[in-house]
């Protein structure tokens, strides 16, 4: 052993370090940028609360000292918590079409009998209508409800001289729903994930491939054009993409046996649309790298984002508004609500054209952008 | 050698700055149809950046520059053929494919790609490494590859960017009996080199230097002004008496 070889070879990497600022600028930006969205996710503060439509049905009842409506202190205490915003409801079924509807995150309906039932010793239930296609969503709903009744509980003697009343929650799928597995609704995430990973991935490389090669270069020396170079890249890479895609899907639904509720060529629809925006953005980027290593680090970099605000882990709904709007320029925002309400929500082509139209838009600036980018070939 | 009608290229002036630096300083050179034309001058003359210049892959900063009669871009392409210094080829496919591919974005038909891409690899002696990938394939091979690939289109003008660099001399005579049957076919040849042999080989020859020609003419013209036996040692005169003030 010799340490003044491992000196040198060390001093060498630092060395060629400092002379690619490129790499130790991912090397910051990259830890920075996921501690300062994991720390904002994880955290309290700086969230909006989460639409839940309430219903009070408690008639209440006669208690030790008087009359007694415990619906009122669990409305109380929804109101009171911060993670959710109270949208009161007359009816469960009005509720449950809210839901169903995705303009809240859920429903708390509260039965008439509450009140009558808890003080008889009995279990009421409160039911707490979750669904919709986000599973992120039912969380923070259930969460909410738990918190009230604990409220309630600890509240319980002092209030109603009463000992914890024996409340239940139970969890309610949307009418007409299915018990949908973890998988289930994880499926479009996994799939719309890995399409664009995968594919990022290998678009990325290759073009830098092509680019150290010098092999662009006789391109862009020939009659063809950067549209010409851009539309014959995008067609090659398609194939492969759309093929990974589908051995995603084809695993998911036959061995995994997820289940597809809606039509599987709207799945594939907006795959291809999304992975048209990927190859294209692969291309783009990878003009920004001058070697694999940077290419590989920029994979952080425009994926991390949009899997910590667009929805794949934490509901967009909660974001600080700001992060809203941006997780609304992220395809992977779209290409998840679109996969997932077809997939899960079983929903058609006009109830997701929205995000369609979105990816498309996506789509097109990225063709744009990579004609711009093949302008530093030929310059 | 023709001699009348339009120059193969033209420049005038020709200024190509990167950042602060210079690459071209003022360059003029006129190439005439039918000749080879070897450009001559030490690394980081501006050889590279000027040739890169006429394939339409930069722009000039200032100045004028034509080719074949027009400016240099994707339309005077099918024109041209563009030998890049170190081989640019797809490395995974076999020669036959590399030369197939060129022919075709050059907009040759699918079957006459084919078989101009077997002539030609029967013309530079790599008859029977047709199915061989590139990467299993020797520098000098792989430099003939190169070559086939540039002409594959048939081109009136072949830019030649230092073609036989790393190459054995035997190789290095065979390519330029390539480039003299060419040239006798019609072609008009630009090439860059750093042997003084290759240099002797051409019509003309312009010496370079700082992104700019000190002196254009025959090797024997460039020797006997400059009362030296060798191109190299012409070059030297030249260029201080370039540094001195005056042009020669």
């Amino acid at each position: 052993m010799s340490p003044s070889r491992i000196a040198a070879i060390a001093l060498r990497i630092l060395k060629q370090f400092r002379h690619d600022p490129r790499t130790i600028a991912l090397i910051v930006i990259v830890p920075l940028l996921v501690m300062a969205l994991v720390g904002y996710l994880i955290g309290d503060s700086g969230k909006e609360p989460l639409p839940v439509a309430v219903v009070n049905l408690d008639a209440g009842a006669g208690g030790p000292a008087g009359p007694v409506v415990l619906g009122d202190e669990i409305v109380r205490g929804l109101s009171a918590d911060r993670a959710i915003a109270v949208r009161a409801a007359r009816s469960a079924e009005a509720a449950t079409e809210r839901v169903r509807t995705g303009e809240v995150a859920g429903a708390v309906i509260l039965p008439a009998d509450l009140t009558r039932l808890a003080l008889a010793g009995e279990t009421a239930p409160i039911r707490v209508v979750v669904g919709g296609t986000d599973p992120n969503l039912q969380g923070p709903v259930l969460a909410a409800a738990a918190r009230a009744v604990q409220r309630l509980t600890q509240r319980a003697s002092a209030a109603i001289g009463f000992r914890a009343p024996p409340l239940a929650i139970r969890p309610v799928p949307l009418e007409g729903g299915i018990d949908l597995s973890p998988l289930d609704y994880d499926a479009p995430i996994l799939l719309t994930f890995f399409a664009f990973f995968l594919t990022f991935l290998l678009t990325s490389v290759s073009f830098l491939r092509e680019r150290s090669s010098g092999t662009l270069e006789r391109l862009m020396a020939s009659p063809a054009s950067r549209l010409d170079v851009l539309l014959g890249y995008l067609l090659g890479f398609i194939g492969f993409a759309v093929a990974q895609a589908l051995l995603i899907l084809g695993y998911a639904t036959w061995v995994l046996d997820v289940r597809i509720a809606g039509s599987i060529w709207l799945v594939l629809l907006v795959l291809v649309i999304l992975l048209i925006g990927v190859v294209n953005l692969g291309i783009s980027l990878s003009f920004y790298a001058r070697n694999e290593l940077q290419v590989v680090q920029f994979i952080p970099l425009v994926l991390i984002p949009q899997v910590f605000l667009g929805g794949l882990i934490w509901p967009v709904q909660t974001l600080w508004p700001p992060l809203r709007w941006l997780s609304q320029l992220f395809p992977l925002t779209h290409s998840t609500v679109a996969l997932r309400d077809v997939m899960v929500g079983g929903e058609g082509f006009g109830d997701i054209a929205g995000r369609v139209l979105a990816l498309l838009t996506f789509s097109v600036a990225m063709v744009a952008v990579g004609v711009l980018a093949l302008r530093k070939q030929r310059a | 050698m023709a001699e009348e009608g339009e120059l193969a290229i033209e420049a005038d002036g020709l200024v190509r700055t990167f950042g602060h630096l210079r690459a071209l300083d003022g360059l003029s050179l006129a190439v005439r149809p039918g000749e080879i034309l070897g450009l001559v001058g030490p690394n980081g003359a501006g050889k590279t950046t000027f040739i890169r210049t006429l394939a339409g892959l930069l722009r000039p900063t200032g100045g004028r520059v034509r080719v074949l009669g027009r400016t240099p871009g994707p339309q005077t392409a099918v024109d041209v053929g563009y030998m890049t210094q170190s081989a640019a080829l797809y490395e995974d496919l076999p020669v036959l494919d590399n030369v197939v591919f060129f022919g075709r974005l050059f907009g040759l038909g699918g079957g006459e790609a084919r078989a101009r891409a077997a002539e030609l690899l029967a013309l530079v002696d790599l008859k029977g490494k047709e199915r061989v990938p590139v990467r299993s394939l020797s520098g000098g091979m792989r430099q003939l590859t190169n070559l086939a690939c540039a002409m594959v289109h048939r081109p009136r003008l072949l830019l030649l960017d230092e073609p036989t660099v790393g190459i054995d001399p035997v190789l290095r005579l065979r390519l330029w009996e390539h480039f003299a049957e060419l040239n006798a076919a019609g072609t008009t040849i630009l090439v860059t080199t750093h042997v003084m042999e290759e240099a002797e080989r051409c019509h003309r020859v312009a010496l370079i230097g700082a992104g700019r020609t000190i002196a254009v003419g025959t090797p024997a013209e460039l020797r006997s002004a400059a009362g030296v036996s060798s191109i190299e040692e012409a070059y030297l005169v030249y260029w201080n008496r370039r540094s001195e003030g005056g042009a020669p």
